[in-house]
């Protein structure tokens, strides 16, 4: 049975004398793993390094304990939906996924079945005998995702899948990762859907000029974060009052009102203490309807980390 | 699935993009370029021979009793009414600095026989035959020679080294253009296999192509000639003629197929190699013995079953440019193609696990 990390130890790649990635070191999990960063940080370079695609130029990959070198291993677990379509020119969207399959060495049939059964799971049946050149941008992405699952593999790796997809499909779509990284698979990818990736991901890598700025839970990552404040919007009746006994506490650094009296908008550099002070005020008989943290979403760790470039 | 099913899955899956690849459908013609030239050979002595036929002939005896000296009206009344028949006057100008001049003549007359095969040219000047010439219209014998000398010098050299480029170096680098490489480098495939099953694509597609391109030319070549000549041919020398140029011409796909899908994994612009290895197959003459050993035109030249006849008056570099320096025999050319071929591929081998996509920025 093969590990169930994905593990770079200590890589880095260069094209030439441009930095693609720096001394990463990371141990990926089972579940949902989002690669966010701003465009040219390396994400796709991380994802060619996992499938070999490219090579690094120092360090070790290892996937489900399997290394990229020995693709004839590594892509029988391993599916890959590129940026770009793979498939025979001019072929029809049934036969872009069932070309790949071949190679897999499935009887006949059995390439047939997958084949339809990945684009029934894509929402494409209707339009699998249709060739992909005329497919929409929507669906070029799908019929690359159904290219990339139809093996059944362990580890889906998926660059930029949401894009061009409409509500509907996306939604299906992101019903399927979450389908996938449930049963003990891997599932990788990278989106500039932030809120999307906040919505599904079990864990989040951010990534800035090569170099991985936080790795974790979206929660974890954020409470690694102790220099910033953390954001909560609270929910109360009394918004003047509570706002005047947190003022008193030492690690709030700033309280507002919240839009359309929503409540307040704290922010703290404390989390325990912060706690503490609610526990205390709403103990001396004051009520507090609800608190939500507000920056716990990969959009705020992006803007911390990265420097706000979305 | 084992490695050599792969291989031929792989041969299988690129066979149709190799065959009808808009990128290298140029090497159709340069496949079929010899069978046309033979072809319109055929035609056209085939057209003299119904133009200057019928009453027109003369028969061969006739002509063959003209004589150098016999005048015009001599000839013409031996041999009856020529095909053509041209007279020109030359204007004469008085130059007393030029006494050469004098002894030119004032009318020159050309007339032309068919006696049914051949065509014989008959020069006159002030009325004296100075210039017999009679050749056949379709002579076997230097159409064979005409084809060998095709068939080294075009077909080889030229014809097959581009068709090969076209088609081979567009295995990897035609894929990276198109942004398609990743397709095979996601399979579950060695590196090595896929290698070798696209160079298996490119080299059916390739022997299948030139070499029906060489057969074509030599059938162009040899049907359309005397049928009791064809079928003597046919019945000693001519299956193993036709034979060995069909397998040279495979073999040369096999050589320089491996060398061109080595480049394409190397190199981005396919121009370079190409000149270098022109330069390297056309020098290799000059080279120290061991050095030959490393051509694939050398073992070619050795396969061809008619020697190319070099003019006598060929300038000594020229010969050496054209003609193998020291030919092999036939199993140490076969042999050693497949040794050159199998030390390319290996080389090739090691590169393409090296290689990488990168199509361009995320």
């Amino acid at each position: 049975m093969s590990a169930p990390e994905i593990v770079f130890d200590n890589v880095s790649k260069f094209y030439g004398e441009v930095l693609g990635v720096n001394r990463v070191d990371l141990h990926i999990p089972p579940g949902i793993t989002s690669l966010v960063g701003p465009n040219g940080s390396g994400k796709t370079t991380l994802m060619n390094l996992m499938t070999g695609l490219i090579h690094p130029n120092s360090g070790v990959i290892q996937v489900r304990g399997l290394s990229p070198y020995a693709p004839e291993k590594l892509m029988r677990i391993l599916g890959y939906a590129t940026q770009y379509d793979a498939g025979p020119r001019g072929a029809t969207g049934f036969e872009f996924v069932h070309t790949g399959l071949v190679l897999f060495g499935f009887p006949k049939a059995e390439c047939e079945r997958r084949a339809w059964q990945a684009i029934e799971r894509l929402g494409l049946t209707a339009a699998a005998k249709r060739k992909v050149a005329g497919y929409s941008k929507g669906m070029r992405q799908r019929i690359r995702l159904a290219q990339a699952i139809a093996h059944d593999p362990e580890v889906l790796i998926l660059d930029e899948p949401l894009n061009g997809l409409d509500p509907l499909v996306r939604a299906e779509t992101i019903a399927l990762f979450r389908d996938y990284g449930a049963n003990g698979r891997h599932v990788i990818l990278s989106s500039h859907v932030l809120q999307e990736v906040d919505v599904f991901s079990d864990q989040v890598i951010l990534i800035s000029n090569g170099m991985i700025v936080a790795e974790g839970q979206i929660k974890s990552v954020r409470e690694e974060i102790h220099e910033h404040p953390s954001q909560f919007l609270l929910h109360c009746r009394d918004a003047s009052r509570v706002a005047s006994l947190l003022f008193a506490e030492p690690h709030i650094s700033e309280i507002k009102l919240a839009p359309e009296g929503a409540g307040l908008l704290v922010l703290t550099r404390n989390r325990e203490a912060f706690a503490a002070a609610l526990e205390r005020i709403a103990l001396s008989g004051i009520d507090i309807d609800g608190v939500i943290p507000t920056d716990e979403n990969v959009d705020a760790l992006y803007e911390y980390l990265i420097g706000g470039g979305k | 699935m084992t490695p050599y099913q792969q291989i031929w899955t792989i041969a299988r899956l690129e066979l149709g993009r190799v065959f009808f690849s808009k990128r290298s459908f140029w090497v159709y013609i340069l496949a079929i370029f010899p069978s046309i030239i033979f072809l319109g050979h055929a035609l056209e002595a085939n057209l003299k021979k119904r133009n200057w036929g019928g009453d027109r002939v003369t028969a061969a005896e006739l002509l063959d009793k003209v004589q150098s000296g016999m005048t015009d009206e001599q000839v013409l009344a031996l041999a009856g009414k020529p095909v053509s028949d041209t007279t020109r006057k030359r204007r004469v100008r008085r130059n007393d600095e030029d006494p050469e001049a004098e002894k030119q003549p004032e009318v020159r007359r050309y007339v032309m026989y068919f006696d049914g095969k051949r065509r014989v040219d008959l020069r006159f000047e002030d009325g004296k035959l100075v210039s017999r010439n009679a050749r056949e219209l379709m002579n076997f014998e230097d159409d064979r020679r005409v084809y060998a000398t095709m068939f080294q010098f075009f077909y080889l050299r030229l014809g097959i080294f581009f068709g090969c480029l076209g088609i081979f170096i567009n295995l990897f680098r035609g894929e990276m253009l198109d942004r398609s490489l990743h397709f095979w480098f996601l399979a579950p495939v060695k590196r090595e296999v896929l290698l070798l099953g696209k160079y298996l694509a490119g080299l059916i597609a390739a022997a299948f192509i030139f070499g029906t391109g060489a057969l074509l030319s030599f059938l162009s070549m040899v049907l359309p000639h005397d049928p009791n000549e064809v079928a003597t041919y046919w019945q000693t020398i001519g299956p193993e003629h036709a034979f060995w140029y069909v397998a040279a011409a495979a073999l040369g796909c096999v050589g320089y197929g491996s060398v061109f899908l080595a480049a394409g994994l190397l190199l981005r612009n396919p121009i370079l190699p190409a000149i270098v290895m022109l330069i390297w197959e056309s020098i290799n003459g000059f080279l120290p013995d061991v050095m030959q050993k490393l051509s694939v035109l050398h073992y070619l030249q050795s396969l061809c079953p008619v020697p190319v006849p070099l003019p006598n008056d060929m300038p000594a570099v020229l010969k050496m440019l054209l003609a193998p320096a020291a030919p092999s025999s036939v199993p140490v050319a076969v042999l050693g193609l497949l040794a050159v071929t199998a030390l390319v591929l290996f080389a090739a081998m090691q590169s393409v696990k090296r290689l990488e996509i990168n199509y361009g920025t995320e």
